[in-house]
């Protein structure tokens, strides 16, 4: 006995440790209710353990290679290169001035909007506050498109958070450690996130395919897609609040698994493939935060001249319109109101019956033929 | 004389390392996998682990050691990405036994045929690794024949440059 283990030693050591590894996935993986199989997304407390470990291994020397590059990047384009600046500069500020005039041109739009949405008690989120975050390494697989970002729940992060840039959206953290936090991408497989095409409304979800790409899945053949359409985010997964820039269509491909429907291929608007930076939304809130109002303050204060010479514009002919006489006849019930009567395409208007007929009353001058529709025409508007 | 045991093989021309190397080449390996996908983008077609467990278990010729450095390896790999922790780690043990239960008995002196080994492990890690999420596990999973391949070539001519600097950390007596 002693020599068949002294034998097949190395044989009975690797079946040991695939048995093990064997047990291990089966603990891991569990049967939805559509009778899928799938990992489980709460991981057991000793797989925990180990990505714990393996991320306390690999994130400090990760957050040191990502320091000096960042260093060596901050000092390259803060003092060494910094050709054509002041053009820039420039161009920033007349960027920022025609902002300002758009934002205050817009406000008053979306406090309407508000005042709407709370009179339809729908509570629409805002972005409220964001963290920034930088990524420090990855998983090394691509069939696991996670990144891992030097934040964790020391700085308040949590599972299920969205990671966007100013481009567009990037993924969700999945798991959280005290000082990192791992976030799964957009363009992975297992990921999913609700969206809309702007101009059809379509809804669909995106994920990723085997490649890395994005792709809509789940929408029903239509030749109204074409290539060049913004995808935004649809608001209805709990994750992403509503609107914010997810790409825009590549192709359209048949779904190869079902005849009727179509996936759409989606260019990301963020650079997945390369982040360095990245905002982590830690909170939605149904208002405008602190920084947006200050901004709103400050578009009014420039605005301010142009806003009041334009509110004067309008309250002139606001007074106007009330001077002028009107095509609505209060008197009337609304069916036969002179507008609403379509049975002469070209109406005779006439004048008002005089209150105090003289010579010059139609009907009354001497040596004109009474006209029977002006005499028995009733008045059909008012003297103002 | 021509014909040697393997045993007698394996005694003869066991490779050793500082305790140091043992720690941090596997360690550099797992960073920089972790690391340099986010700078090389799409085109991360390597996999530094597995050319490192390769290279250690052809050199020590050892299977026991080979499939715990698999092991570790691939656990390790799995412990960074969000699937289950084993399906890597199983890829790498059978990859790491066998490499070092061919490494008794054939030359891997020879770069060409450690370049050829290398390339053929590659895609059986590959295979494994489908294997086992898709067959043993039953989960979907899109995967790419030439994404593989491009992997295996890749992790060819890592190991063309790689092995030749870690036989130079080797311990000569």
């Amino acid at each position: 006995m002693e020599s068949f283990f002294t034998r097949y030693r190395n044989l009975i050591v690797l079946l040991a440790i695939l048995l093990v590894q064997i047990v291990g996935l089966a603990v891991q993986v569990r049967r939805t209710d559509e009778g899928r199989r799938t990992f489980d997304p709460k991981d057991p407390s000793g797989v925990r353990l180990i990505r714990l470990w393996a991320e306390g291994l690999v994130a400090p020397p990760e957050r040191g290679i990502q320091s000096a590059k960042m260093t060596a990047i901050d000092v390259w384009q803060s003092y060494l290169y910094l050709r054509h600046v002041r053009e820039q500069n420039q161009d920033l500020q007349k960027t920022v001035d025609r902002l300002r005039l758009e934002q205050a041109a817009l406000l008053e739009d979306a406090r309407q909007g508000e005042r709407l949405q709370a009179l339809l008690d729908f509570q629409h989120r805002y972005i409220y506050t964001t963290l920034a975050a930088q990524a420090i390494g990855s998983s090394g697989s691509d069939q696991s498109r996670v990144f891992y970002l030097d934040k964790g729940s020391d700085n308040g992060l949590k599972p299920d958070m969205a990671v966007i840039t100013a481009d567009g959206i990037v993924g969700k953290v999945r798991d959280v450690f005290p000082t990192t936090a791992q976030v799964l991408m957009i363009n992975d497989q297992t990921s999913g996130a609700g969206v809309i095409l702007e101009t059809t409304r379509i809804r669909g979800i995106l994920t990723g395919n085997a490649s890395g790409r994005l792709e809509v899945v789940g929408i029903l053949a239509d030749d109204r897609i074409k290539p060049g359409e913004k995808v935004l985010t649809a608001g209805g997964d709990l994750v992403f609040p509503r609107g914010l820039p997810v790409g825009e269509v590549e192709k359209v491909v048949r779904d190869p698994d079902r005849d009727a429907f179509i996936d759409v291929i989606v260019k990301p608007a963020a650079h997945i493939d390369r982040l360095d930076e990245v905002l982590v939304i830690t909170n939605t809130q149904p208002r405008f935060s602190p920084e947006e109002q200050q901004d709103l303050a400050t578009s009014e204060a420039v605005m301010g001249a142009e806003a009041a010479a334009i509110k004067d514009q309008l309250k002139a002919s606001e007074i106007m319109a009330e001077r002028l006489p009107g095509l609505i006849d209060p008197n009337l019930p609304p069916e036969q109101q002179p507008l609403l009567d379509t049975s002469n395409p070209n109406p005779v208007t006439h004048p008002p019956q005089a209150l105090h007929p003289d010579r010059f009353t139609p009907g009354d001058a001497p040596g004109t033929v009474p006209d029977s529709g002006a005499q028995t025409a009733k008045p059909e508007r008012n003297p103002q | 004389m021509s014909v040697l045991g393997a045993n007698f093989r394996r005694d003869m021309e066991i490779r050793r390392y500082p305790l140091l190397v043992y720690v941090m080449v596997p360690l550099a390996a797992l960073v920089l996998q972790a690391w340099l996908p986010r700078v090389v983008g799409p085109y991360d077609y390597f996999d530094l682990p597995l050319v490192v467990t390769v290279y250690f278990a052809l050199g020590r010729r050892n299977p026991i050691q080979g499939t715990l450095m698999g092991a570790g390896m691939g656990l390790f790999e799995d412990a960074l990405s969000q699937h289950a922790i084993g399906v890597n780690g199983i890829a790498k043990t059978v990859v790491g036994f066998i490499a070092a239960s061919v490494g008794v008995r054939i030359d891997v002196e020879n770069h060409t045929i450690r370049l050829i080994l290398n390339f053929l492990l590659s895609l059986l890690s590959s295979a494994i690794f489908v294997f086992t999420f898709r067959v043993l596990l039953g989960l979907d999973l899109e995967w790419q024949w030439f994404t593989e391949l491009f992997r295996a070539i890749g992790n060819s001519l890592i190991a063309m440059v790689l092995f030749p600097l870690l036989d130079r950390l080797q311990i000569r007596e």
